[in-house]
């Protein structure tokens, strides 16, 4: 019983100090990529139905991932292809598509994959390394109706941990200028 | 590895300022008002002195184009307290704008006066908007920025490179303001490479003894080489005098 002033010290200072480093963490945690929830799209597109049902490429769709840095969205010209075919009766998102096409509107999608700020990444570099869309994004064709989520951190640690592996440059110049 | 370097040929330099404008066009440069310039808070990677020499009736101007000189051994690196400039592997000065905190320490080290502090948010007027550089990161408020060779075209070629299973071909790139002069005064490329049309002009140059560079004699081995002017009326100059 000598010490018990002592020993409640430091387990309130051990307690003090754990909280900030608590708050750090969560932070972390609650803001990193992959925690936030899935965002709301103007039209609902099921990957899966394209990539697991009809056995589209993803570059059939995202055409300069394999020759450009942006992986690129396809314009609505090129979805209308096949949907002039498919019938839209019943089908909310499908006629949205038809409309929007009709009128000429492109079509606003929300961003995904969230790179840090004042970062460049080159799509086209990294597939002719031979990685797959799936390293980085997961398996998108087997993401269904509520939408693509970001499975992979892709923040700088993220990033300068596999550029290692891979004996890649680590030079700030090679995603920073 | 290459080196990268530049010769600015001043015997060529007409002065017409098309560099100084193709770099603020690549590099989103902000635009500079006549207000930034009174301030001398003006933000020009490659900036066109002028000097005139002689008295009234025979009186020249003379032009000296004056961009980052890459200094190998540069001033500007070891005073960043938080390594926001530092030397690539090619030979580049560079800065991170990421961890700039903008002390300002660098800009004060620097001899050539080429490093520029963004002492305002940089604002475009709309018309402007769609002509920013997509591939060039606009400098917020407070960091540092200077010439950095595009380095971005650099890192665009050797990806290409790359995907294309190959090496960098010589003088596969160029600078902007390289790129707009026209009277092809400034000379980008690999100064390592023999072929390149750098290494060739500095060997050319060499034998007629006008090669210099700004500064030389602090030791800091810039990577801007210049070539001195061909005075026809100064004869008697000596050979290798600057």
């Amino acid at each position: 019983m000598r010490y018990i002033r002592l020993i409640l010290f430091v387990l309130v200072v051990l307690v003090v100090m754990a909280i900030p480093l608590a708050l750090v963490l969560a932070r972390t945690y609650f803001l990193s990529p992959t925690a936030q929830p899935v965002k709301a799209q103007p039209i609902q597109f099921p990957h899966s139905v394209h990539v697991q049902a009809l056995g589209l490429d993803c570059t059939y769709c995202h055409r300069n991932a394999t020759t450009s840095a942006q992986a690129t969205l396809p314009p609505l010209e090129l979805c209308m292809q096949c949907h002039k075919i498919v019938p839209t009766q019943g089908r909310p998102e499908l006629e949205k598509l038809v409309a929007a096409f009709q009128q000429d509107q492109p079509i606003l999608w929300n961003k995904v994959h969230q790179l840090p700020d004042h970062t460049h990444f080159v799509h086209s570099v990294h597939l002719s390394f031979g990685f797959q869309c799936s390293t980085c994004h997961g398996d998108v064709g087997a993401m269904g109706k509520p939408g693509v989520k970001q499975v992979r951190d892709l923040r700088m640690g993220d990033c300068i941990t596999c550029h290692q592996q891979n004996g890649a440059r680590t030079d700030c110049s090679v995603c920073h200028y | 590895m290459p080196r990268w370097g530049m010769v600015i040929d001043l015997d060529r330099c007409i002065g017409c300022g098309a560099c100084v404008v193709a770099c603020q066009a690549e590099n989103n440069v902000p635009i500079n008002t006549e207000d930034v310039y009174h301030q001398r808070r003006a933000i020009a990677w490659i900036r066109l002195e002028r000097y005139w020499e002689g008295e009234f009736p025979n009186v020249k101007a003379r032009y000296i184009p004056v961009p980052c000189m890459q200094c190998t051994n540069a001033p500007c690196e070891p005073v960043c307290p938080v390594y926001a400039t530092y030397h690539t592997t090619e030979g580049i000065n560079m800065q991170v704008y990421n961890r700039c905190i903008g002390t300002r320490y660098c800009s004060i080290n620097c001899h050539w006066h080429v490093r520029f502090f963004n002492f305002w948010e940089p604002k475009w007027p709309d018309s402007l908007k769609n002509q920013l550089n997509p591939d060039v990161t606009v400098r917020s408020r407070g960091v540092m920025e200077k010439c950095n060779f595009c380095v971005h075209r650099i890192v665009k070629a050797e990806q290409k490179a790359k995907v294309e299973g190959r090496a960098l071909r010589t003088d596969e790139v160029t600078t902007a303001c390289a790129q707009a002069c026209p009277t092809n005064a400034i000379v980008f490329g690999d100064l390592d490479d023999p072929n390149s049309a750098v290494s060739q002009l500095l060997a050319q140059a060499e034998k007629e003894h006008r090669v210099y560079r700004l500064l030389e004699d602090l030791g800091t081995d810039p990577k801007v080489y210049y070539l001195k002017k061909i005075d026809i009326e100064a004869t008697t100059a000596p050979a290798g005098a600057h």
